[in-house]
Parts: C-alpha cells; structure tokens; sequence
C-alpha cells in the first residue's frame, strides 16, 4: 500500500476516468468512501475528502470484486501477492464495483479502460422516491394534467359521443338540482295558505316529469360512459400491445415478461376503471357541489357559509382517513394471499404431506395463516367503522348547523319553511359524496402512472426498419465480416467474428456455454444488430434489407420448441396461414409428426393447450419442425433440437431435420457433439471468437479445442452411463 | 491450527500440517442459530471442517481473527431502533438505527421481502437484496414497535 504525495492522487495532465461512492467504511459502518481510478492509481478517499488509500495501477495484478452476505468489497491484488481491500460497499453499489473492478482490471493488464458504470435508474431524480419499475416512471411526480390530456387524445375518434357525455352530465346535474326547489315551492305555497289541489297535482306531476328525464339521463350516460370508457381502453391495450410486439429485444432482456404484460392488463385496466367510476363521479359530483352551494347561497348566504364550513373538514378527515384505511385493508389482502399461496401449495404437493404423515403440520401452518387473516380483517374492518361512523358525525354537523342557525332564520322569519326544507335536502346531496373524494384521488394518481407506463412503452423506439429497405428473395449465403457485438457494449460476447456459410451449407455452432452460439444466432435472425463489423446476405449488409421480409425467409425450431394455445394444425401453419390441408400434412409428414398425429382422437384439430402443454416434448419437437418446413426458410437455425428426448423419437426427429435442412442454409447449436456429426463446417466459439473452423474429423484429426470438447464429453457421458459420443 | 492473514487480506489456516489459502468463514444457518455451526472453506469452496459452537471450541487467538472476517463478510443490519416508516404508492421507505449506524432503505412487496423467522424476529430485505435483521422485537423501544405493528 501506498501513500499519496498529491492532495487528489492524480498525476500532472492526468484526469480520473471513473469515480464510485462505496456506502461502508472500513469498520463496516455505513458511510461514504469515493473511490476514484485514474489510468495511474486507485485512490480512495474518506468523507473529508483525505486519502485513505492509494495504489498505483503499475503494482496491480488484478481486481475483483469480492462477494459477500449483504454487500461486497473491492479487492486490489498487487504483483506482490497482497489482497488490498479499497472498498466495502452494500448490494446496492455492488453491480457499479463489479463494472469498476473490470475496468481496473483492465488498466493493470495494459488494456483501455472501457466499463458502463452507468446504472439503471432505481429512484426519482425529482423526489427520492423508489420507481415501481427501474428506469421507470415516478407515479408522485407525473405531470398529471398532461398525462390526461395526451389521454384525452384518445378520445378524437369519438369526439361527438364524448360532448354528449359532458351535455348529459351537465343536464343530470341541473335535474338534480329540481326536486328540492319544486318541494320547497309547494311548502311554501302551503304555509301561505294555499290549500288547491290543481296546483299541488300540477307540481307533483312536473316532479315526477323531472325523476323521469333524471333517470333517463343516468341510463343514456351511464351506457354511454360505459361504452366510451371501455372503447378508449380498448384502443389503449391495443395500441400498447402494438408497440410492445415491435419493441426491440433489448427491451425484453431488461424488464420482466410479467411487468410488460401488466402494462397491457393491469395498468389499462386501472385507466378504464378510473374513465368509467372514477372521472364521472369526479365531475358530476364536482358540479352538483359547486351548484348546490350557488343555489344555498343564493337563497341565504350568511346561512350558506355557517352549514358549509364542516366541508373542508370532512375533505380533511377523508384525505387523512383514507391512507391509513387502505394499508389495512391492503395488509388483509396480503394475509389473503398467503393463505392462499399455502393451501395451493399444500394441494398440489399432497402426496407429498401425506406421504410423511405431515397432515397436522399442514394444518397447523393453515391454522396459523387463517388466524392471521383474521385478525388482519378484524382490525381493518373495526377501523373502517370507526372512522366510518367519525364521518358521519361530521356529514351530520353541517345538518345540525343548518336545524340550529336555520330553524333559528326559520323561527325568526327570515328564512321560509320551503327555503328551509330546500337547503335541508341539497346538504344530504353533497356531503354523502363527499366521504368519497378522497379515494377519488387515489383512483386518479393510479390511473395517471398507469397512463403514464403505457405512454413510456408508446414512446419507446420500434425494432429498426420494419418495413422499409430491400425486399428481395434470398438465397442464403451469410457472411460475417469482423462482427462486434455485447448485449452490454462494455462487455462483448462477440468479438471480431469472421466466416461465411455458402448456401445451402450447414455450419455447427460449437463451445461452452457463454462461448456466444445462441448470440451468433440472434445475431443471424437479426434480434440484435452488430455494434461493429457487418453481417452480410448475398453480399449486402442485412441491415439494408427490408426486416419484415428478411425474416420471413428465416425458420427457427428451439431448443424447447413454442406452440401456441390452437390446433396442431393452427401450429404447423403459424407461418403461412393460408397454407391447404394437403400442404400441412406434406409438412408433417416430412416432420415424422403425421402419425402420432392421427393416433390422436381430433387428430390435425387437437389443442395443443397452453404452450403446448398436451403434447410431449418430442411431439411439440416435431409439429415445431413441420412449422419450419411449411415456411420453406432459405436460412435455418436449429438450437439443440433433439435434447430431451427417447433415443426412437430422437432417430425420428434426426430424420426430419435432415429433410428439413436440404437445400437450406442452417446453423445448427447442439452440446451434444455427436448429433453435429453432418455438418458441413463446424465453427468452435470460446470467448466470442472463432478458435477453430473445419469437419468434425477434421477438427478430431487436429486434437485441439473440438478435440477437448468432445473428450470431456465422452468422460461425463460414461460416468452418467448414456453412452459416448 | 492457526488462523491468520498472509500475504495481508487473505485468510490462511494451518492445521494438521496442512495449510490453505483464501479460507471463507461462512454460518450455516446464520438466522435459526446465530453464533452456531461456522464453516471453514477452503479457496474452492471445500468444506474443510466445521465448528458447532465457535466460542467454546475454537482457540480465544483463533475465534478473535474469525470474529474480525465474520464482520467483514456478513454486512446485515442489525436494527436497533426503527425511527420511522412511510408507505407510498407501494413501496415502504423506512428510517432506522443499526448496529453499523444510522440508515434509510426502501422496500417493496412487504409479504415476500419481511419474513418472520419466529414470532419475535424479522428479517427485512429491501429492494438492492440488503438484509436488515431485528432479532429480538419484544426487546425494542415502545416507538419501534408500535411502528412495526403498522407497517409489517
């Protein structure tokens, strides 16, 4: 270890090329230790800025980072054999000081430093907050206003309808309004002395005229809203499935599959809720509020002000209320859904209970879980009526205000029985909805950060040219030209890869695992494009060739082959629709997938179920062959095609790829080395490079890389008795 | 058998004759029975023995240089006071003391990621993997534990 004679560390004209904050000192207490490398040393410093550590790169070894429970440590290895231990960091730094530890690593070997310390973003720039998805969207600090404006523009195809709903709302509202007026009127006319049945009968009978256009007016509206809500979050989920079917592959490497889908499902889903619940109850709600408290005022304003005033309360109690309400009632659905979780497991795996007689152990956990549910309920359930029954009190006051300051007017004279009786009924109007605004809110934030997902998967840039560039039929020759490629680009996994497969020539893609077989094959199916080099069809670079059409002309048949939920014959024709039953059957007859076929009772009509869950592993390997010979593909990619499967339905899937690949330029990935056997070429890939090229005797002949492959094979395979290669 | 670091930073044991380079320390069932059944492995991994009760059957020279890499291996929090905890859009955003200092930390899906190990220990884990323990629940301040009550 050295010490630094500079204040920084660094040397003259030099600068840093990285810098890292680890968040535990070197007592494994949290604080803060920047860590930063120049091209000349690793220098650390303490939270006073001191340097605590200096080691120049010239003295390194090596550097790792070092994995521990909860966290990790950087670990400098100088030439002398020592471990230096530069920093110790939490789980939460410790992907950065993998990447910082690569890049050291690559200074003491001489190499350019070249790391990607950039890391997904996991908090709000803005407020702190955690995002509920990495580089996500911060449901807090969306712009909401514009978030529903770019929703309102979802709305431009059914423009009309939507002013109709905003006419229907107004009208629903200003019905409302009629009932306690024409009340009041005919209180008033009685304390007048009005005692004439003809103008009684004439008020009832427009009351009744007003319950009938109300009641209308819900129905129309509420139809239309129904309709409307769920037309807009039809052309949302539609719209985003859309998007996410053109999304570059990247984006799938990065984000689950389940937080993907739940853009599609659940986030639309919370819009809908929200346009069809949420929005009307907002607005006509809204609206009914601010004209009741005109019509209040305008009848006595002194009066209006002193009944009114619990309204800001109540908002304030409901606001308040509401959180710590939902926390509960969401800790009983967790208590739910561990009950849930427990009696699907101990069902399913019941042979298993009953088989070490753990019946009472079963019963015990379940007994525990629904006690806890219980109680969760109990406790939500109990707040909710108390809170429930605080409000009422406080819906009631502004009612009592209005007995006691009203009925006083009303003794007084200066309010009349009919006013009196008017301002009674439009209190019990506003002040019910009132306990309701507060979830409202909540439905409305929910809503936005959905809107707000779906818009960032909208906003996303597609796969490059889809459509577009040259269509043209290929005849599959594929050359790669110095190719260049890591999913990460700090990181290659190809790396400078040159060959060229003739067409119709069949290339085995052979090495460890991480060597970069199955990148080759993205590579080729164009999923990822090169970072450097060419990949070149027929002599022109594939990213000049229109995708849509280049793909067309490419078949897949996986490793685990994907149906999908339909018919066999649906399957084999995913590719060509429109393809005749005769051609399916030539396809899977070629496939050896036509008799076991028949032997079924609904025999080309049978449903393959989810992910073709009722077929066998052979016999979903076979219908995915057929798949791939009735799309008639000028380049093929078989990916370990044959594994898992009995010796007889491997002879018979060996038999249909080889019809399969006649005429076809193929790349074929298999570890068991022995099936590569008719390869034309083999390519040995270690590290993302090409380490040896030739036939399979050829390559034995050599006893180099290949040679070793299959010899360590051969050893595993004895020793697991499933014969040799 | 002795138990030191040479070259400086990694662990080495001799014992019966025998040396081994970059040995890692490592509990068995650190949350069931803290303080019992610690591992010797050698630098591949390989068991080379291991020990029921460390303090009673290891050497005190011994069991105080394990003590030392335990500490630096295991980096868990241990939470002494929990200060506050607020739940949004979520995710929980706690404040706490441990025994490596004050902290602040965030978790999400509290079902999956606040496990009970027994009715009076917690184990929580927030959203980077970190682990925060609270052995003893009963043992905490009034404050903590009424915060705990609403939060897990």
């Amino acid at each position: 270890m050295l010490s630094a004679d500079a204040d920084s560390g660094l040397r003259e004209g030099e600068s840093f090329l990285a810098e890292l904050a680890a968040d535990l000192t070197e007592d494994g207490r949290f604080g803060i230790r920047h860590v930063r490398v120049s091209e000349s040393a690793v220098t650390v410093t303490n939270e006073a800025g001191a340097i605590i550590l200096n080691v120049p790169i010239a003295d390194l070894e090596e550097a790792k980072n070092a994995s521990l429970v909860s966290g990790g440590r950087l670990v400098l290895r100088t030439k002398s054999h020592e471990d230096i231990v530069a920093a110790s960091y939490s789980l939460t730094r410790a992907q950065a000081f993998g990447e910082l530890a690569r890049g050291i690593q690559q200074l003491a070997k001489g190499e350019e430093f070249n790391v990607n310390l950039v890391q997904q973003k996991i908090r709000c720039d803005k407020c702190g907050r955690l995002l509920p998805e990495k580089d996500g969207v911060c449901p807090n600090c969306i712009n909401r206003g514009k978030t529903m404006l770019r929703l309102g523009s979802f709305l431009k195809p059914y423009k009309k309808k939507a002013i109709l709903l905003g006419v229907y709302a107004t009208g629903s509202t200003a019905l409302a309004l009629l009932p306690p007026k024409i009340q009041g009127e005919i209180l008033d006319a009685f304390n007048a002395g009005n005692r004439e049945i003809g103008p009684l009968m004439q008020m009832v009978g427009l009351w009744a005229l007003v319950l009938v256009g109300l009641a209308s007016i819900q129905v129309l509206s509420g139809r239309l809203n129904t309709w409307l809500g769920s037309n807009l979050a039809s052309d949302l989920r539609t719209t985003t499935y859309r998007a996410i079917e053109f999304l570059n592959l990247n984006y799938f490497d990065k984000k689950p599959v389940g937080a993907i889908a739940s853009r599609v499902t659940q986030d639309t889903d919370r819009v809908w809720f929200f346009l069809v619940d949420g929005l009307p109850f907002l607005v006509i709600n809204g609206m009914m509020l601010v004209a009741v408290a005109a019509m209040i005022f305008s009848i006595n304003w002194l009066l209006a002000i002193m009944i009114l005033a619990p309204i800001p309360l109540v908002a304030f109690i409901s606001v308040k209320v509401w959180k710590p309400i939902s926390n509960l009632f969401f800790r009983t659905s967790q208590k739910m859904a561990r009950v849930h979780m427990h009696l699907n497991e101990s069902l399913m795996g019941i042979r298993v209970v009953k088989a070490f007689a753990k019946e009472d152990n079963e019963y015990a956990k379940f007994k525990t879980r629904s006690e806890e549910l219980r109680n969760a309920n109990i406790k939500a359930d109990q707040t909710w009526h108390t809170a429930f029954g605080g409000m009422t009190l406080c819906v009631t006051l502004g009612t009592v205000i209005h007995w006691a300051v009203g009925g006083t007017m009303l003794y007084r004279g200066q309010l009349t029985f009919g006013e009196f009786y008017m301002i009674h009924a439009y209190l019990g109007m506003v002040y019910g909805p009132l306990q309701w605004f507060a979830s409202v809110n909540n439905w409305f934030s929910r809503a936005m950060a959905g809107a707000e997902r779906i818009f960032e998967i909208l906003d996303t840039k597609p796969e490059s040219a889809l459509d577009g560039g040259d269509v043209r039929k290929i005849t599959g020759q594929v050359e790669f030209r110095d190719v260049r490629f890591g999913y990460d680009k700090s990181n290659p996994v190809i790396n400078g890869v040159s060959f060229t497969a003739k067409e119709g020539e069949m290339i085995g893609l052979v090495g460890h695992s991480g060597a970069g077989k199955s990148t080759t094959i993205n590579l080729v199916s164009r999923f990822y494009e090169p970072d450097q080099g060419q990949i070149l069809i027929d002599g022109i670079d594939y990213r000049e060739l229109d995708l849509r059409s280049y793909r067309n002309q490419i078949g897949i048949v996986l490793q685990e082959p994907f149906l999908f939920n339909g018919t066999i014959a649906d399957n084999i024709k995913y590719g060509n629709p429109d393809a005749t039953m005769e051609q399916v059957m030539e396809a899977a007859k070629a496939a050896n997938a036509h008799d076991f076929v028949l032997m079924k009772s609904d025999g080309y009509d049978t449903m393959v179920g989810e992910r073709g869950a009722r077929m066998s592993g052979g016999e979903k390997q076979r219908i995915s062959i057929a798949r791939a010979i009735l799309h008639d593909p000028k380049i093929l990619i078989l990916d370990e095609a044959t594994s898992s499967v009995d010796v007889e339905t491997e002879r018979k899937i060996q038999e249909a790829i080889q019809r399969l690949i006649a005429g076809r330029t193929t790349f074929a990935i298999a570890h068991r080395l022995s099936t590569l056997r008719n390869a034309d070429r083999l390519l040995v890939l270690d590290r993302g490079k090409v380490v040896e090229e030739g036939t399979h005797e050829e390559l034995m002949d050599r006893k180099g890389r290949f040679y070793d492959l299959v010899q360590t094979q051969s050893a595993v395979n004895e020793i697991i008795g499933i014969g040799t290669v | 058998m002795h138990l030191f670091y040479a070259p400086e930073g990694r662990l080495r044991l001799t014992m019966d004759n025998r040396s081994y380079v970059e040995v890692v320390l490592a509990w068995a069932s650190p949350l069931t029975y803290p303080g019992k059944y610690l591992s010797f492995l050698d630098g591949k991994g390989k068991e080379i023995f291991m020990v029921t009760d460390p303090v009673v059957e290891l050497a005190p020279e011994v069991w105080s240089v394990a003590q030392g890499e335990l500490q630096r291996r295991y980096l868990n929090g241990v939470v002494h006071k929990v200060l506050s905890t607020k739940t949004e859009f979520g995710s929980t955003y706690w404040h706490v003391i441990t025994d490596r200092g004050e902290k602040e930390f965030i978790t999400q899906s509290l079902q999956e990621n606040a496990q009970w190990l027994s009715p009076d220990y917690l184990l929580i884990i927030d959203v980077d993997g970190n682990r925060f323990e609270i052995p003893n629940i009963s043992g905490l301040d009034e404050k903590s534990k009424q915060i705990l009550s609403v939060t897990v």
